[in-house]
């Protein structure tokens, strides 16, 4: 009696094994790093309806974020500023730049500029602004050096881990709440030197300030 | 296919009996729906594409147009961010206002103090600042909240339980004085109410229109109280 299988079929149990594992492997690592904030979220960079840049703004300039983003401190949003704040100063500076015709006519009409959306958590995450400011969080730490950014984008994942890393350690982070808005400081140039200053003065404001390690789900998911 | 059910043999004498109008008027046309599969071109297709080579095209585009969106579709949304033209005064968003009132009452008014979160109104409260009532409110205060969502709140002018425009009603208020023969017939009908304001203007009213008579109306009379002390 012929066998009614080749006798390559032997093998077969152990190739799908070996296949299932191989694929397995595959689709999980793929998952892992493409489905993740770090991938599809860091860089992310939009194209603004106007072409505003905050490296001349905030950083030439030196304009204070809290000039534009003035709710920072008071409200859990930090709000983009009307138009009418560019016209403060536009109106005396580059007045009749092409550039800034969106604006202009903004500012006349009463309609919005649409400004595209660049940083967002899901809805099912509360973040208030004021109260990372006022405790000592610096811009630069989520949002990265905007003030060299011609055109703003996605710095940080923004992922849960990365919230849960800071919370877990806020000590690391934390500076001299007048400095929040000083992208480029730093506690000292040497960076030993400010990675000793950091953990001595950052324990010490934590303690001082009651600043919360909060890592219970309803601090962020209320 | 539709089987074509036979037709009722007809006896072959005596009387025949027809089974609707049609067929006892017998017309052509009815005789052709009763041996017709379907009405008269539903069924054709007289185009040279067939139904089978279109149905393949149009899946074929669909499938295209899905690869399309495949490539597209599966970016994150892109969403806008609209900021204020002109920034309104001591608005800050996310941050709700609060503001001072008084809700009238049929002898006085309760202070109040109106939350209010991106122009909708949340939540009353007293006015803690206010001597009279040192921040309380009564249950009918606290409730009038919901009065400010009530569907069948008048919501625009009527006459004669017609719509009319803000324009048309104030240039008939407007005109009042003139049209209303001094007030001969005129009545005002109103809720009791002690607001000086409306004692004011109640009296310039009476000024130019002196023969218009002022009702008072409550649903309920608590006045019957102060009556039997």
């Amino acid at each position: 009696m012929s066998a009614i299988f080749p006798k390559w079929t032997n093998r077969l149990p152990l190739m799908i094994i070996i296949g299932g594992a191989l694929i397995g492997t595959a689709v999980v690592a793929g998952a892992w790093y493409y489905l993740t904030p770090k991938y599809s979220k860091v860089g992310y960079q939009p194209v603004q309806p106007v072409s505003f840049s905050h490296a001349t703004h905030a950083g030439q300039l030196g304009i204070d974020c809290r000039y534009c983003h003035n709710a920072v401190e008071k409200s859990w949003y930090s709000n983009i500023p009307a138009s009418s704040t560019c016209m403060n100063c536009h109106n005396q500076v580059l007045k009749d730049d092409p550039r800034l015709a969106l604006v202009r006519e903004s500012a006349q009409s009463g309609k919005s500029i649409p400004w595209v959306q660049v940083h967002r958590v899901p809805d099912f995450v509360y973040f208030n602004h004021s109260v990372h400011v006022n405790r000592g969080i610096s811009c630069v730490e989520c949002h990265g050096q905007v003030n060299q950014m011609e055109e703003v984008y996605h710095f940080q994942p923004l992922s849960m881990t990365f919230c849960l890393d800071c919370h877990r350690d806020p000590a690391a982070k934390v500076r001299p709440p007048d400095k929040i808005t000083d992208l480029n400081w730093k506690w000292s140039d040497n960076p030993e030197e400010n990675a000793r200053l950091q953990k001595l003065k950052g324990e010490q404001m934590v303690h001082e300030w009651k600043v919360e390690s909060l890592q219970t789900c309803s601090a962020c998911h209320r | 296919m539709k089987t074509i059910p036979p037709t009722c043999p007809e006896p072959e004498f005596g009387r025949k009996y027809w089974r609707s109008l049609d067929q006892l008027a017998e017309t052509p046309e009815f005789r052709q729906w009763v041996e017709r599969e379907f009405p008269e071109g539903a069924s054709e297709w007289r185009d040279p594409v067939s139904r089978r080579h279109f149905v393949k095209i149009m899946s074929a585009s669909f499938l295209l147009a899905g690869i399309g969106l495949g490539g597209s579709g599966c970016r994150r949304p892109e969403q806008r961010i609209l900021p204020f033209s002109k920034m309104p005064e001591n608005y800050v968003h996310g941050v709700p206002q609060y503001y001072a009132t008084a809700m009238p009452t049929r002898g006085s008014a309760i202070p109040l103090v109106v939350k209010s979160n991106d122009g909708r109104p949340t939540k009353i409260e007293g006015n803690a600042l206010h001597p009279d009532s040192n921040g309380g409110t009564d249950r009918f205060a606290q409730a009038s909240i919901l009065n400010l969502y009530d569907p069948d709140r008048a919501g625009r002018f009527a006459k004669r339980g017609n719509v009319a425009t803000p324009e048309q009603a104030f240039a008939f208020l407007e005109n009042l004085s003139v049209t209303s023969n001094a007030g001969q017939g005129l009545s005002f009908l109103l809720e009791a109410n002690n607001s000086p304001s409306r004692i004011r203007l109640q009296k310039l009213i009476s000024e130019k229109i002196p023969q218009a008579r002022w009702y008072i109306h409550e649903p309920v009379d608590l006045d019957i109280q102060r009556r039997a002390a």
